[in-house]
């Protein structure tokens, strides 16, 4: 009889998978570093992440809508099983918006569920901003962060913009129209850059399908790249904290990411995922069947773009008839409130934080957040800024406000025209107040001496040479 | 290392995972629930669909597994304070220092050779420019495009959208007609307003467009002067033109002058006429660029 | 002999009169000739209209040269009909735009002011309205050419300047809308049978029934006036949610022991 050594038992499947993953990509260590990295768990560190599963959420669905639909602005005759356009003359584009919400199963629930994605996914980066805003966490080193986060923002503005145009229903198509003639506002390059955009005069035929690509593809392969970005600056510079008991700048206190904050994690993402679809079976958005088909010569009262381009919307309305001409040249009303307020808005985020750090003087890095009420000027400022947008995105509404309360919508928009300058102020003095309150309850300390006076002062001369 | 702190509200104690009887019970529950709601998802798209059970479903289904993993992760997992050193984001001055003298042995390599570089750099940006001409193809020059509809073509008929010729007599007092120029039904800068006034409405025409307009009717561009929309509704009763867009307001009494609202410019009017069978035609081209404004819009 | 034959006669002649009236008196609209519709008609209108539209319909002016209430002469069936039946008229004052309200009148007297109105001069009269025969496609894209700018695309109405508003027409009837198209009430232009043949108006009045209770599939409808409650939704509820799920899942700053962590944190 042959001797046989004594065989071991065979490791378990895992095992012996992540030891042929080892042998190729030697990454123990690394994923070893990664288990162990620690999270802090304040709430409100969790927004972002909302933004992130809204977006993955978007893609999932959106993949399975490019299956089904033709973004091409060729005429048909339609001959689905919605009845009340039987034999209308539509784009494919069209048809096939309305094959997915009639036709194919599963077809509104996942049109919907994207659509709904989308509003979530700019509310979620807009709370997220706020959140790193009235928290100082914008502050050196993350001043790079926060720019690829504003880009991020526009970037999701534009792509959801782009998404909803390209059913070219009534209501998208006006939208475009509208588009259209802002960029034609520009000075100078307008008109060059609305034809080369739209492939000619408004409509044309290219501007469907050249949506398409910068939908499903463009957009979302720059945002895909930023928020990659994004996330790996947060991982290297790792997450601020608040204050508190053990939290000092050279540390970072929370739970670590296995199990627990990855567990969260994962479970925070079906949460999401579970409210988007509940939105997307049970309420119905964007009826396109009901707004019918594209028509340059037709429009419906309340019209209105999708919420995040409601401020934009607000301020064309709210902005008076006055427009700059001279030598046969002019610079047209649209030009003021649709592309010189979108640039002041944008480029004011961007360089807050250098803004804030010329005017407070402060360039050192920060890693502990800072409770708003510890700031009151930023975030008087914050809280004024919000109201100024919230004002125009009231404003994009304004016909539904006059139609729903039976006021004069004359009487509605000089409200807004008022308000607008009136209430920012308002706001910011109360807030101001509001937070020299509670610190003073709460002892905590004010972490700048900036008073609101000193800051135009400070910012047009820096302070190190201003010194009251 | 777990350092010493004080607890967070609503957490349970920092210290070894307190297994729960009824925590874990609660997360099996919901992963059953899912589990449950997924076999229900698919019988449900097997028989036809719904959307209103395929979101409810897969809102159950989702929620469940959320539900679940939060519930176990919050009531049985580690919930240990740990700390970990956060270290200086700058580098040290000694990798700074290496990196810059491996980086300047390296460009000794290159030598003094700035005419060499400075040509490469002249290269690249040249194909930069030149990578930028196909843009060019996306779409025509402007040009005339913007200031000329189909009604410049000389006189023509005017049509509705199915090609029917308009009469005098068609559009009742106080009525509004889209109508278009005859075989240009689908231009898409031609929409017209035809509008009846009443008798008793006092028109006043703007100077060189007294014979603009043929026995109370009055033709105005219907795309909006301030972005474009068509300014679809008509009040009869006060003639006013108002677009929903914006709310910019024109007044059809005095060449649909603006008077409330963003828009700047007055709709711009067609010079109307009637021929010989009593259809209305168009005599020109509307008296201005129709649509929102652009740079050299007067030029 | 005679005598049994004059009263065969009268009895006769009573027998065809009541028959006719039987058959062809009462509640037919189009016959604005019944004589019978208008006179009662007229009574009606000597009580509850004359104060404002005057004698004959010829419409009153004040001492001080406002209207009271404009001539009726060249009314039509048509703006009866859309005034009386959506209650609109009568009204107590005429500031401001009329709204609807409850009709004042039965469905029979309405007839017979209709008939009367109508019998006062030319005016546009009431289509035909057969909606079960209509062109649903058909009168969905003349709505949304002609109605949806001041309507809205889903009937739910809209803001007009310095006030007016285009109204609702969830409520109409397809003989409202009928009325209202031909008659263009208030600030509504007047759509005649040349812009707008009967068969058009038909089409039209079956879209706006439809309109009453469109196709959801969607789901629960939110006003379906597109993005304005849409934003409200997302930011309400579904904003409302998340925020909800990240407080369950993460922790809150510690209440406690504030005050000597404000001085450990320092200026940090």
């Amino acid at each position: 009889m042959t001797a046989t050594r004594p065989r071991k038992p065979p490791a378990p499947v895992t095992r012996r998978v992540a030891r042929w993953l080892d042998r190729r990509l030697g990454a123990a260590d690394f994923a070893r570093s990664a288990l162990n990295k620690v999270f802090p768990d304040h709430w409100s560190f969790m927004i972002g992440e909302l933004a992130l599963y809204c977006f993955v959420i978007l893609i999932l669905t959106g993949i399975y809508l490019t299956f089904f639909f033709d973004p091409s602005s060729n005429v048909v005759v339609y001959h689905g099983s919605y009845a009340p356009l039987q034999g209308v003359r539509v784009s494919e584009a069209y048809r096939s918006a309305l094959d997915l919400s009639f036709d194919v199963r599963a077809g509104l629930v996942m049109r919907q569920i994207h659509h709904w994605a989308a509003l979530l996914f700019n509310a979620s980066i807009v709370v997220h901003l706020a959140r790193v805003f009235f928290t100082g966490a914008f502050r050196r080193p993350r001043e790079i962060n926060w720019m690829i986060g504003v880009t991020l923002l526009i970037l999701a503005v534009f792509n959801g913009f782009a998404g909803y145009s390209l059913l070219d229903d009534q209501l998208s198509g006006t939208g475009l129209r509208i588009a259209y003639s802002i960029t034609l506002s520009i000075p100078l390059a307008g008109t060059w850059m609305a034809s080369l955009l739209f492939g000619g005069e408004f409509p044309g035929a290219d501007i469907i399908s050249r949506l398409y690509v910068i939908h499903i593809l463009l957009l979302p392969a720059l945002i895909a790249v930023l928020l990659s970005a994004h996330l790996f600056l947060v991982v290297r510079h790792k997450h601020t904290q608040f204050a508190g008991p053990g939290r000092r700048e050279d540390n970072v206190v929370g739970e670590r990411m296995w199990p627990t904050y990855a567990s969260k994690a994962l479970g925070l993402f079906f949460l999401t995922a579970a409210l988007l679809c509940f939105l997307g079976g049970l309420v119905q958005i964007n009826p396109i069947w009901l707004f019918g088909p594209f028509s340059p010569a037709e429009v419906s009262s309340a019209s209105q773009p999708d919420w995040y381009m409601g401020w934009l919307d607000g301020a064309l309305r709210i902005m008076p008839g006055w427009e700059v001409r001279a030598f046969g040249f002019e610079i047209p009303n649209p030009f003021f409130p649709g592309v010189l307020l979108a640039s002041v808005t944008f480029a004011l985020l961007y360089l807050w934080p250098f803004l804030e750090a010329r005017v407070t003087g402060d360039r050192a890095e920060h890693h502990l957040d800072d409770r708003p009420r510890q700031r009151p000027v930023r975030t008087a400022l914050g809280t004024a800024t919000l109201s100024f947008y919230s004002i125009l995105f009231l404003g994009a509404a304004s016909d539904v406000i006059a139609s729903s309360f039976r006021v004069s919508v004359n009487g509605v928009l000089w409200t807004f025209r008022i308000g607008v300058f009136v209430v920012p102020p308002v706001i910011a003095f109360a807030t101001y107040r509001l937070c020299k309150e509670l610190s003073a309850r709460d002892g905590l300390p004010t972490r700048s001496r900036v008073t609101f006076r000193q800051t135009f002062r400070r910012l047009l001369f820096s302070s190190d040479a201003a010194s009251g | 290392m777990a350092e010493p702190g004080a607890r967070h509200e609503g957490e349970r104690g920092a210290g070894a995972p307190r297994t729960s009887a009824s925590a874990d019970a609660l997360a099996a529950v919901c992963f059953a629930v899912s589990t449950l709601a997924a076999v229900v998802l698919a019988v449900v798209y097997w028989r036809g669909g719904n959307t209103q059970a395929e979101g409810a479903l897969l809102a159950v289904c989702t929620g469940g597994i959320g539900a679940g993993i939060v519930v176990w992760a919050k009531q049985s997992m580690p919930h240990d304070e740990v700390a970990e050193h956060r270290g200086a984001i700058e580098s040290t001055e000694e990798e700074v220092a290496a990196f810059t003298a491996d980086y300047e042995a390296g460009r000794e390599g290159l030598g003094r050779r700035r005419l060499l570089l400075g040509l490469a750099a002249s290269a690249f940006g040249a194909l930069g420019a030149a990578l930028v001409f196909p843009v060019r193809s996306l779409g025509p020059r402007p040009g005339k495009d913007l200031k000329h509809t189909p009604y410049g073509d000389g006189p023509v008929r005017l049509v509705t959208e199915d090609g029917t010729p308009v009469r005098i007599g068609d559009v009742a007092p106080d009525g509004v007609l889209t109508v278009w120029p005859e075989g240009h039904t689908d231009a898409g800068d031609a929409p017209t307003l035809l509008i009846h006034l009443r008798r008793e409405q006092q028109f006043r025409p703007r100077a060189g467009r007294e014979d603009w307009t043929v026995d109370d009717h009055v033709a105005y561009s219907k795309l909006c002067t301030h972005v474009g929309c068509p300014v679809g509704l008509y009040q009869a009763a006060s003639g006013l033109l108002l677009c929903p867009c914006h709310q910019s307001t024109f007044d059809v009494l005095d060449g649909a002058r603006p008077v409330f609202g963003p828009a700047a410019r007055s709709l711009p009017q067609l010079p109307l006429a009637v021929n010989a069978d009593g259809e209305l035609i168009a005599r020109g081209d509307f008296s201005g660029p129709v649509g929102p404004g652009f740079w050299d819009r007067d030029r | 002999m005679t005598r049994r034959w004059s009263i065969a006669a009268v009895v006769l002649a009573l027998a065809v009169t009541a028959a006719w009236l039987l058959l062809f008196g009462g509640r037919a609209r189009a016959q604005t000739t019944d004589g019978a519709l208008v006179q009662r008609g007229r009574s009606l209108y000597a009580t509850g209209c004359v104060s404002c539209h005057g004698p004959d319909g010829d419409g009153v002016t004040t001492p001080n040269g406002e209207l009271r209430g404009p001539s009726l002469r060249n009314a039509g069936a048509a703006a009866a009909y859309f005034q009386l039946s959506t209650g609109r008229m009568p009204r107590a004052n005429s500031t401001g735009q009329a709204e609807r309200k409850r009709p004042a009148y039965s469905s029979a007297d309405i007839d017979a002011l209709v008939a009367y109105v109508a019998s006062l001069g030319p005016g546009p009269a009431l289509s035909r309205i057969d909606i079960a025969h209509a062109d649903l496609a058909g009168g969905g894209e003349l709505y949304r050419a002609n109605c949806a700018a001041c309507h809205s695309a889903a009937g739910g109405g809209g803001a007009l300047s310095y006030g007016h508003y285009a109204p609702s027409l969830l409520p109409a009837t397809p003989l409202e809308v009928a009325g209202a198209v031909r008659s263009g009430p208030g600030q509504m232009p007047t759509f005649g049978p040349d812009s707008l043949s009967d068969a058009q108006v038909n089409d039209i009045a079956a879209y706006v029934e439809y309109l009453h209770h469109p196709r959801d599939p969607g789901g629960v409808s939110i006003g379906r006036t597109g993005p304005v409650p849409e934003g409200f939704v997302a930011w309400f509820f579904g904003m409302g949610a998340l925020l909800a799920f990240v407080a369950w899942i993460g922790t809150r700053m510690p209440v406690r022991r504030r005050r000597r962590d404000a001085a450990e944190a320092g200026d940090g």
